[in-house]
């Protein structure tokens, strides 16, 4: 671990480009914008967080490095894997097997002089409300949704008469990626947009089990059915080689018994492992949009992003910049239930398995009740067997329209509100 | 480990790139030699952005040695740079990044080398100018390498606004990854298909002889087939042609369903309005037909003009048809019965690749070239390809400055103050300030709090003076946008922020991968961005 150095001073010269914006105003800088010695020592003050040290977490790093912050957090619970080294410019090959955000601090510390970054190897659910609190800015560089979900709701939860901490966030596929600015309950939230997010397009089991016709069926029947069946209790580990392969043999058995051409490894495990394409130059445009409005935002030096900036690289180059609207109904931000018509004939069990198609109604362990009983709840045990027979009934048994069913998850510090009506 | 088909060292570590460009885009990657001229932050971040992905070599010609500044604003630099050349020191750290890359330096200008050395610049694949460069030296430089058909990227990054701009001669793309390559022919089936319409779905609506099941599993291209038929014997042999016809239609589906659950029927509807229409050539791909080159072919003429040819003449022959490309989607079925449908689908395409082949040879013999110069895996890209290449015919620096410039992009653009033209306009008269040749040291508007004003007047007075050369008419008050463009640019005092830097990388590397890979669509010819709105404009000047 890097300790503190003592400091030489800094040349003047060092930040001269970066004093000309905070020191000069410009036409389109707000108001309140003093420009002067304040803004740097401002910056240089400032505690901001970054989330996630991968391909856009070494990117942001070095970016916040070079607007003149001093100050910076960073979490991640990932090691370095040898896949990242094609876009993660702060690992080396030697650094294969190490913690991401370890790694990354110590170079980006040893590379520009005077700046303090302090890293975590942890999930950022390990950390209270009183550590997120020390922030005046928290840059997201993740890509799991769920995490964004936690965090997101994490910062709206922690609004109060001296705390609204913005909440930077940008994301990558391919050659398109967004970044934006969320001001917790002011401006539309993360979870304000998960409807913007594509629906899983599951297979259903029973092509998986009889009828396969893709490559893909004969994968995740290697994985779905015949690793249970086989390998018992034991989870797959995805980036285990030896796991792979068995997956790999057996969906090559199982398209070459059904005549289907196309399984290969790299199929294998972009299939298990939901393998995103990702590449350094979109990360590089992604992260600097976020880390150009964060320091917008902690200087004031010109106006910030409100709130939404999607980039399209593959064909030509496109952008489009707008306002995403707030949702009233917004389970984290919103103050009303959602609507929610159901099937009164279907069971609760159904219920369950709709709700998991839709990104804003996936959960991983829900739990759920109207405002008059427990219908069904994961823990503890006791409680978990008892509500477990409501699975198998009949939803117009346990609801009524008009009743409101709220559904709560021990991984999401917030709640689901839905008003039911009914509709077969 | 002795898994086959197991990745090798290389794929793996390149595994996230190759599922977007495959081997063909990393070998064209890999032969690649990138000059850069002058590693200046935005300079070194592109390169840092193709050094990773691996291209082969990079060089950069850079004269300066590093300073205090340019350790605030270039991460490939540290203390122990200072003083050094940018070059050399850019250069080694770069290298760092990934040891399949060479990299090599130059501590010379780009004038010098123009002078002294013109030939060398044949060696290098594509050409990135970034930093302070004179009028005079791009289009020097624009003049040496256009003619090469060397892409040339130019490249400005000050204070929250960049732009880049990319001089490309001819530039075909075949693999422009649309979305879809699917073409079902449900308008003009091949005869193998029709029989194997008749064969399973004849009797759809005979529930004597066909099960629940066999009919809960036709495949939906089998239904649509069937029920077309049934439609032309009532509709004067015409498919459904418009919107309300369409539903119709969809309306005939429903009615053939057994019962409310038949997936099958739902995704036959779901697929109407995307695949009912008129088979025809898509414009990219009439505009390639249409092109002399097409027609007129030489000893000369490149793989792509030759396989053009010989898809127009297969199409001439084939009632307008491209070939298929053979690609089918998913659908609810029984496995073997998809099976055979995707292999009727496959063998017809294989068909259409022979013909075509068999006329790229013909086509090779009459130019005296052997006929099979043309490997068949570039011929078979093609014709997967052939509804969805694209031509890009760019326009050289000295096209747009001194032979045709397109001033109406300039004066229609003018009047909205939100337009980002202003920046463009702002970073010309940038550029016209450094190329003065009374500013010897080259330094920038705004370099120093006393000249700002003084500054920001001569840039305006730039702008003018091009408005004037392209015969632009203006009133004051249209160049209130272009005066807050020029506020922000002298602002800057001609530094680079790194976030902007950053990012301009990320755009100019993403552009030259496409451009290298002949995959995608590179963006042609001038991007602005502008870092306080968050927004890009894309211009053909």
């Amino acid at each position: 671990m890097a300790t503190t150095t003592v400091l030489t001073t800094e040349s003047p010269d060092r930040w001269k480009y970066l004093n000309n914006i905070l020191t000069r105003r410009g036409p389109y800088s707000d108001e309140t914008f003093e420009p002067g010695d304040e803004p740097k020592a401002f910056l240089a003050d400032l505690k901001i967080l970054v989330i996630g040290a991968g391909g856009l977490g070494c990117e942001i790093l070095k970016n916040l490095a070079l607007s003149g912050f001093k100050d910076i957090h960073v979490i991640d619970m990932d090691t370095i894997d040898i896949s990242n080294l094609n876009r993660q410019f702060l690992f080396r090959e030697a650094d294969v097997g190490k913690s991401k955000a370890e790694v990354a601090a110590a170079f980006v510390m040893k590379r520009v002089r005077g700046v303090k970054i302090t890293p975590f190897n942890c999930a950022i659910q390990d950390k209270d409300d009183e550590y997120y609190k020390q922030f005046k800015i928290v840059v997201c560089g993740l890509d799991s949704v769920e995490a964004r979900r936690w965090i997101n709701a994490t910062l709206v939860n922690l609004v109060g008469e001296e705390t609204l901490i913005p909440l930077i966030d940008g994301g990558t596929e391919g050659f398109k990626g967004q970044a934006r600015v969320i001001l917790p309950t002011i401006s539309c939230c993360y979870e304000c947009t998960l409807d913007m997010l594509t629906p899983r397009a599951a297979v259903p089991l029973c092509t998986l089990a009889s009828i396969p016709r893709q490559p893909a069926h004969c994968i995740e029947w290697a994985s779905v059915i015949q690793w249970p069946k086989e390998k018992g209790d034991l989870k797959i580990d995805m980036d285990d080689p030896e796991h792979v392969t068995w997956l790999y043999t057996k969906a090559l058995a199982r398209a070459k018994e059904f005549n289907i051409p196309g399984v290969t490894y790299a199929m294998t495990q972009g299939v298990i492992k939901n393998i995103i394409p990702a590449i350094a130059s979109t990360n590089a445009i992604v992260a600097a949009s976020c880390c150009n409005e964060a320091l917008k935002i902690a200087t004031t030096a010109s106006p910030y992003l409100d709130n939404y900036m999607m980039y399209t690289g593959d064909e030509s180059v496109y952008t489009y910049t707008f306002q995403h609207e707030k949702k009233e109904d917004c389970p984290v931000c919103g103050n009303l239930p959602q609507d929610l018509t159901v099937d009164p004939e279907s069971t609760l069990e159904q219920l369950m398995e709709k709700l998991q198609e839709k990104p804003e109604t996936t959960l991983k362990k829900p739990s759920l009740r109207t405002s008059s009983k427990s219908l069904y709840l994961q823990a503890p045990k006791q409680l978990e067997e008892q509500t477990r027979p409501n699975l198998e009934k009949k939803l117009n048994e346990l609801m009524e329209e008009g009743d409101e069913l709220s559904i709560s998850d021990p991984g999401m510090p917030f709640n689901l509100r839905f008003i039911i009506s009914f509709s077969s | 480990m002795s898994v086959p088909g197991a990745p090798t060292a290389k794929e793996k570590k390149y595994d996230r790139q190759l599922r977007l460009w495959g081997a063909g885009g990393q070998e064209a990657l890999e032969t690649a030699h990138i000059l850069l001229i002058n590693a200046t932050a935005a300079g070194s971040e592109t390169l840092k952005n193709l050094v990773l992905p691996g291209i082969g070599r990079f060089t950069i010609i850079d004269n300066a040695v590093v300073t205090d500044e340019d350790l605030g604003t270039n991460f490939f630099l540290d203390d122990s740079s200072i003083g050094l050349s940018r070059a050399q020191k850019t250069c080694e750290l770069l290298c760092e990044l990934n040891p399949e890359v060479q990299g090599s330096f130059v501590n010379d200008t780009i004038e010098n080398i123009l002078k002294s050395n013109p030939e060398k610049l044949k060696e290098y694949t594509t050409v990135i100018a970034t930093g302070d460069i004179p009028t005079a030296t791009l289009l020097s430089l624009d003049a040496a390498l256009y003619p090469l058909s060397t892409p040339l990227f130019v490249v400005k990054c000050v204070g929250f606004t960049m732009s880049c701009r990319v001089a490309l001669s001819e530039h075909p793309i075949v693999e422009t990854h649309p979305a879809s390559t699917v073409d079902l022919r449900l308008f003009n089936p091949f005869p193998e298909l029709i029989a194997l319409v008749d064969e399973k779905a004849g009797l759809m609506d005979d529930k004597e002889k066909m099960t629940t099941h066999e009919h809960g599993h036709l495949p939906y291209v089998l239904i649509l087939l069937q029920a077309l038929k049934e439609w032309k014997s009532t509709h004067d042999n015409a498919p459904p042609s418009n919107y309300s016809q369409k539903n119709e239609f969809k309306s005939l589906l429903r009615s053939k369903m057994w019962n409310a659950d038949e997936e099958n029927f739902e995704e036959a509807i779901a697929a109407v309005l995307p695949h009912f229409n008129p088979p025809s050539i898509p414009g990219d791909t009439r505009a390639v037909f249409q092109d002399k080159k097409c027609d007129e072919l030489s000893k000369e003429s490149s793989h792509f003009w030759i396989i053009a040819q010989a898809i127009k003449q297969f199409s001439e022959k084939n009632d307008g048809l491209l070939p298929l490309p053979g690609a089918l989607p998913d659908m609810k079925a029984e496995s073997k019965d998809y099976i055979r449908l995707q292999n009727i689908y496959k063998a017809k395409a294989r068909a259409d690749l022979a013909a075509v082949v068999q006329i790229v040879s013909d086509l090779l013999t009459e130019l005296g070239v052997r006929a099979d110069k043309i490997p068949e895996s570039e011929v078979e890209t093609f014709c997967k390809h052939a509804g969805y290449i694209k031509l890009i015919r760019g326009r050289s620096l000295n096209d747009e400055y001194e032979k045709s410039p397109k001033a109406q992009i300039i004066s229609s653009d003018l009047s909205d103050p939100t337009s980002l033209i202003h920046y463009y306009l702002g970073l010309r008269a940038y550029e016209a300030y450094i190329s003065d040749e009374k500013n010897t040291r080259r330094i920038a508007p705004g370099a120093e709090d006393s000249t700002v004003d003084a500054d920001t007047e001569k840039l305006k007075k730039h702008v003018t003076e091009l408005l004037d050369k392209l015969s632009i008419t203006y009133s004051p008050e249209l160049l209130e946008g272009t005066e807050k463009a020029i506020g922000e640019i002298v602002r800057a005092g001609g530094g680079e922020l790194h976030n902007i830097s950053s990012l301009t990388g990320g755009i100019v590397a993403q552009e030259i991968i496409k451009v290298i890979t002949r995959q995608y669509i590179p963006m042609n010819n001038t991007v602005v961005f502008d870092g306080i709105s968050s927004r890009t404009q894309v211009y053909q000047f």
